[in-house]
């Protein structure tokens, strides 16, 4: 029963090419924030640690984090908003009464994708800072220097904004809410509260800084949740947002 | 034969100010095409939504086969619901679109193009469901009900944008699936079709019951279908 509804969430993830052009969105974007971390990381006036330590390195893997966790988000919450938008809740609440299993059932799938996700805007960052790297005479392994705890954690986020993605879209239910929603809250949002130092007590509690945080990200201008509280912190917001999204999908009418 | 009637008690279910169906009681049983017939905003829609639990009714009870929908083991094997011609992703082809449904439910895939060739979409199948007309996409969702070979299948408003052909093509279907032993419920406003179409009728109006019972019947004792219904309906339409 679970396994087939997964099944068949992934069918309906396959048979529409979003989450091609949301990948593809993504690993761009995490090559633009690769090439601008290593381009300017020879600037004095630049906040990051330099790429020719470890802290640098694991800041530029770091990176992929944003990209990824945010268009995961998107896609995992058109995943969940697209069956009231294309009115497809019908057949699938039809064929699953129990509408918390296809709640459950999308988290499962979108949580798996936001992880692969991570990976692959992982894999861009390697691609393109160790050849680049190398040529400014930096040479590191991907296996040392704390990196592997990086990218573990960037994964994860990966994962967690997946299942973000579903809850979220559960809640709303309006897909261009939902998604112009996502995309506002981590470019414009997010970043202009994380940019007033006296916030920065609550605002290192944000979701996507506690993904920073999870991640291991490092700025000398800024403060970060240690991973282990940035995971509590996460594991939070999605118990909060997963219970919440589940309890008005079960009680709406499906008109 | 009990499993497959579709008993509504006391159904009531207020939207805002709206009464959209208020304390409605009928039985539809298996073997027969029981039509179900009322105004525009009679509470049709409301009461076959209700019955398959996408719309929690204020009170009263829908059962098919003695069971609330939710409570049924196998939904899909049990009941087929044709409800929304709207209700596909453009993208998506119509071969897709019951593919998902097929494992879902855990049908071989084969089943979708079974249903696909029943309701005359095969050179339609690896379309996207975008490019398909009314007719089509009511055609789809016939086959969406009839993916599990339920026993009891509910249908809102079939015959809506479908050419000549397919009105004849749709009576020839549901004709047969209830000369099987299933349940044919089927909504309509369109009184001549609904008389080519049906045996039985539950006839509604602003959320209530005005009529249930034979078609001949009620036709005879007021003259004509029509007649039965306007005076019914209080003339409203």
């Amino acid at each position: 029963m679970a396994t087939r509804l997964v099944a068949g969430e992934l069918v309906k993830l396959t048979t529409t090419r979003l989450w091609l052009w949301l990948l593809a969105a993504a690993m761009a974007l995490t090559a633009l924030y690769a090439g601008l971390n290593i381009a300017f990381t020879d600037d004095p006036e630049n906040f990051a640690p330099h790429m020719s330590t470890p802290e640098g390195q694991r800041l530029l893997f770091a990176t992929a984090a944003t990209p990824a966790t945010t268009f995961a988000a998107v896609l995992a919450a058109v995943g969940v908003t697209g069956e009231f938008r294309h009115r497809t809740a019908t057949a699938t609440f039809l064929f699953t009464p129990h509408r918390w299993r296809v709640i459950a059932a999308k988290l499962a799938v979108y949580g798996v994708v936001g992880a692969a996700y991570s990976a692959a805007c992982l894999v861009v960052v390697a691609a393109i800072g160790v050849p680049w790297l190398a040529g400014k005479g930096i040479e590191f392994s991907l296996a040392g220097g704390g990196l592997p705890g990086v990218m573990a954690g960037v994964i994860v986020t990966g994962a967690v904004f997946g299942l973000l993605g579903v809850a979220v879209g559960a809640l709303l239910r309006d897909q261009v809410a939902t998604v112009v929603g996502l995309l506002v809250y981590r470019f414009v949002a997010e970043p202009i509260v994380t940019s007033i130092p006296a916030l920065e007590t609550w605002t290192v509690y944000l979701p996507g800084v506690a993904a920073s945080g999870l991640a291991g990200s490092v700025l000398e201008n800024r403060s970060f949740l240690q991973p282990g509280q940035a995971a509590l912190v996460l594991a939070g917001y999605v118990a909060v947002a997963v219970a919440a999204g589940v309890i008005l999908t079960k009680r709406r009418d499906v008109l | 034969m009990t499993a497959g009637r579709i008993v509504v008690s006391g159904l009531t279910k207020t939207f805002g100010p709206v009464q959209a169906v208020d304390g409605l009681s009928f039985v539809v049983e298996p073997g027969t095409v029981t039509g179900f017939l009322g105004p525009n905003g009679a509470g049709k829609t409301t009461t076959l939504r209700m019955l398959v639990g996408l719309i929690a009714p204020d009170a009263g009870t829908a059962t098919i086969g003695g069971r609330r929908y939710s409570d049924l083991p196998a939904p899909g094997d049990t009941v087929g619901a044709a409800l929304d011609t709207t209700g596909f992703h453009p993208a998506r082809t119509g071969r897709n679109h019951l593919r998902v449904y097929c494992t879902v439910n855990g049908y071989a895939p084969c089943r979708a193009d079974e249903v696909l060739d029943l309701v005359g979409l095969t050179d339609a199948a690896t379309r996207p469901v975008k490019g398909y007309s009314l007719g089509m996409r009511q055609r789809l969702t016939l086959a969406m009900a009839l993916l599990g070979d339920p026993p009891v299948v509910v249908l809102d408003e079939p015959v809506n944008g479908l050419d000549p052909e397919g009105i004849v093509w749709i009576r020839g279907l549901l004709r047969d699936l209830a000369d099987q032993g299933r349940t044919v419920f089927v909504s309509s406003h369109l009184l001549w079709e609904a008389q080519q179409l049906v045996e039985h009728v539950v006839i509604i109006n602003r959320g209530r019951l005005v009529a249930q019972g034979d078609l001949i019947e009620l036709s005879s004792s007021f003259g004509s279908l029509e007649q039965a219904y306007f005076a019914l309906t209080e003339g409203v339409v």
